[in-house]
């Protein structure tokens, strides 16, 4: 079921169009990434979705809802992670999430859920301004949680944050879309896309320019993924085996190596490993090679990610 | 319920501020202390006695300080931490250095009062007891056992006093001090919603299921809880600390709400209008203090020109200001005050449309 659809958003700040058209829908238990660089219009986009900036043009439904500034009956659905730490540093985590749950009319006995769900109930009576910046992001991250919302929406949650609290904030967002929350979440770090997205919009000066699946978008630019093996015994003979595999679209041998394209390198690598070894042939070393949507973006855009 | 939590939630934060709970709380006070000293309010005078005090020691409109000799008693009241000094020598003729001012004359005639009748009850004892044979002791007892009332004389003052007789100099600072720090902390304390609005809190609370007009209302009623905090800080502070009279209760308590909504309001306004927190504080500041000195808060208004009277009355601080007068030095009631009333809601009113306004606009641009 759809829970997110906006179609032809747009946004204009004086001279600059900050977004331009941009649609995308996001169905039940979907992560869906919102890929681009640092004024690409992540954040404008994420605005008029939350219902805190006006569109000038285009229309934003949650669950069938329409979306605006007045919308009441849309926010409760939409959690809110915005990009900057929009929490008191002067009250505790406990206070804060106290304060969002009455605004969320969310009951008291969530804020312990929510602290315990980001791995902060230890540190809940501390000021915010005491907390690293890796705990702050995960109170930032837990104020959207309070009234379980079905749209989770997360701008940059990861900026400038220590691996562990990383680790914790993905894994949050793994967990909460297995339990069939949708989310939209924008980062320019092309790795979370990867690990996180089930389908990624790339977009840049406004414009949503390319979308779909890793392996779609990859795809798009013929690209391929790549196993590189290493190995004790007969090459050549590994080679025929290994390229009468359903997967395996090219084998070039150099030395004791050997370089396949294959379809899904992650899928195809057992069979590889299983079928050579039946043949009596140490593997030494495998490598997978997938091509990344760094690659995609750089592509589509001639620019890098981040500059 | 959204808006009380709102509104709780600035209340605590100011609570929670150190440097804002010094001005909030220590500062007023502190002010009123040292201002209704200048006055001479600083409770009973104090007498500095180089030998025997006697019956001084029993009088309860001066305390009796003992110090050893002549020199150091002098130093004392040179600094005023005496407003007379005494020296009694046996065989001596007592003598009285005493400070150049309103208190310094009042202790005069109080130990010269004192002095007197103790002489006087002496040279009593003494012509009993020629008279009857009995021991000195005995016969300044049969002097001790004659009742003397105390002649009461009451006192008015006539023609138009700025004061009213018993008007401490607690009570003068005090009024000032509350409108002054009511409307200033307001003021400084809206860098709150300037700092709120700058952390994206605002934005967040906007992408709540809350409508933008109950934000507003919230950070309104926080800022008006604010004053009010503050105006009873002083108002309660002060009656406890330097037992401070504010008159009619039921007229200082409007004087206070209505100046506490005045306050809160262009709290409101100037947090809604400023983009920086430095910004806030400075305007504030010069705001603050401005209007207060053309209000009447730091010289009485009985000192200014007809012109400058004026302009006190276009502030809230000289209306507020002439409230209190009403109720503490001319005995007015809430009656008295309607006038000072309706005008002060009038400012505030208009201050939280305004102020309303603008912060509509910042938050839903
Ligand atoms: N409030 C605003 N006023 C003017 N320009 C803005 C405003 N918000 C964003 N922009 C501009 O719109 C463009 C997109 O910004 P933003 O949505 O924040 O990008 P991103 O989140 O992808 O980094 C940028 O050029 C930015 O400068
Ligand atoms: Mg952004």
């Amino acid at each position: 079921m759809t829970v997110l659809s906006c179609s032809g958003l747009r946004r204009r700040f004086g001279d600059v169009l900050a977004v331009d058209d941009v649609s995308f829908t996001i169905t039940e238990g979907e992560t869906y990434g919102l890929l681009g660089p640092n004024g690409a219009g992540k954040t404008t986009t994420i605005s008029m979705i939350t219902g805190v900036l006006s569109p000038d043009a285009g229309e934003v439904l949650v669950a069938g809802e329409p979306m605006s500034i007045h919308a009441i009956a849309a926010k409760r659905l939409v959690g809110y992670v915005p990009q900057e730490l929009a929490l008191y540093p002067d009250l505790t985590g406990r206070e804060n999430l106290r304060f969002f749950a009455s605004l969320y009319g969310a009951p008291k006995s969530r804020v312990d859920h929510v602290l315990d769900v980001v791995g902060l109930a230890d540190r809940a009576g501390d000021l915010a301004r005491e907390y690293s910046g890796g705990m702050k992001r995960r109170l930032n991250v837990a104020i959207g949680l309070l009234h379980e919302p079905r749209l989770l929406v997360l701008d940059e949650p990861t900026a400038g944050v220590d691996p562990q609290s990383r680790n914790q904030i993905m894994d949050n967002v793994r967990a909460l879309a297995a339990d069939g929350m949708a989310i939209l979440y924008t980062t320019h770090y092309m790795e979370e896309a990867e690990r996180l997205c089930d389908r990624v919009g790339v977009i840049d000066s406004g414009r949503l320019i390319a979308e779909g699946t890793r392996r779609e978008l990859v795809e798009r630019l013929g690209e391929r993924d790549r196993i590189s093996l290493l190995l004790d015994g007969d090459v050549t003979h590994a080679a025929a085996v290994l390229g009468s595999i359903r997967n395996v679209h090219g084998v070039a041998a150099h030395g004791q190596g050997l370089e396949l394209v294959v379809d899904d390198a992650r899928e195809t690598l057992p069979q590889v490993l299983s079928a050579i070894s039946a043949d009596g042939v140490v593997v030494r070393s495998a490598e997978v090679t997938e091509p990344n949507l760094e690659t995609v973006f750089l592509h589509l855009t001639g620019k890098a990610l981040r500059e | 319920m959204k808006i009380l939590s709102i509104g709780w939630i600035n209340v605590r934060r100011a609570l929670r501020d150190r440097t804002g709970l010094f001005f909030l709380v220590a500062l007023p006070l502190m002010l009123v202390f040292i201002i209704g000293a200048a006055f001479g309010g600083a409770g009973s005078p104090v007498l500095g006695v180089v030998g025997d005090a006697g019956a001084l020691r029993a009088e309860s409109a001066m305390q009796v300080r003992d110090f050893s000799d002549e020199a150091a008693l002098r130093t004392a009241v040179e600094h005023g931490e005496a407003s007379a000094g005494l020296v009694r020598v046996a065989g001596q003729a007592p003598r009285l250095l005493v400070r150049p001012d309103r208190t310094g004359q009042q202790l005069r005639m109080l130990v010269t009062t004192v002095l007197t009748s103790e002489a006087n009850r002496l040279a009593a004892g003494e012509f009993v007891a020629s008279h009857t044979g009995l021991d000195a002791a005995t016969a300044l007892s049969v002097v001790d056992s004659v009742p003397v009332e105390p002649v009461e004389v009451r006192t008015t003052t006539a023609g138009e006093a700025l004061f009213p007789e018993d008007f401490s100099g607690f009570d003068l600072g005090a009024a000032s001090q509350l409108i002054v720090f009511t409307f200033l902390n307001s003021l400084t304390a809206a860098a709150a919603l300037v700092e709120t609005r700058s952390f994206g809190v605002t934005r967040r609370m906007l992408a709540t299921p809350t409508p933008a007009r109950v934000i507003i209302a919230g950070e309104a009623l926080g800022r008006v809880a604010i004053a009010l905090l503050q105006g009873l800080i002083v108002v309660v502070g002060s009656a406890l600390l330097f037992g401070v009279r504010w008159g009619d209760p039921l007229g200082a308590a409007a004087l206070l709400c209505a100046f506490a909504l005045v306050s809160g309001g262009a709290g409101l306004l100037l947090g809604a209008v400023c983009r920086t927190q430095q910004q806030t504080a400075g305007a504030g500041i010069l705001l603050g203090l401005g209007l207060a000195a053309f209000g009447g808060c730091m010289v009485p208004i009985e000192f200014f020109s007809p012109a400058l009277r004026t302009v006190a009355f276009a502030t809230p601080h000289g209306w507020a200001n002439d409230g209190f007068a009403a109720l503490t030095r001319r005995g007015g009631d809430i009656l008295t005050v309607a006038p000072h009333l309706s005008v002060l809601l009038g400012f505030a009113a208009a201050l939280f449309a305004l102020g309303a306004w603008r912060l509509q606009r910042a938050v839903t641009a």
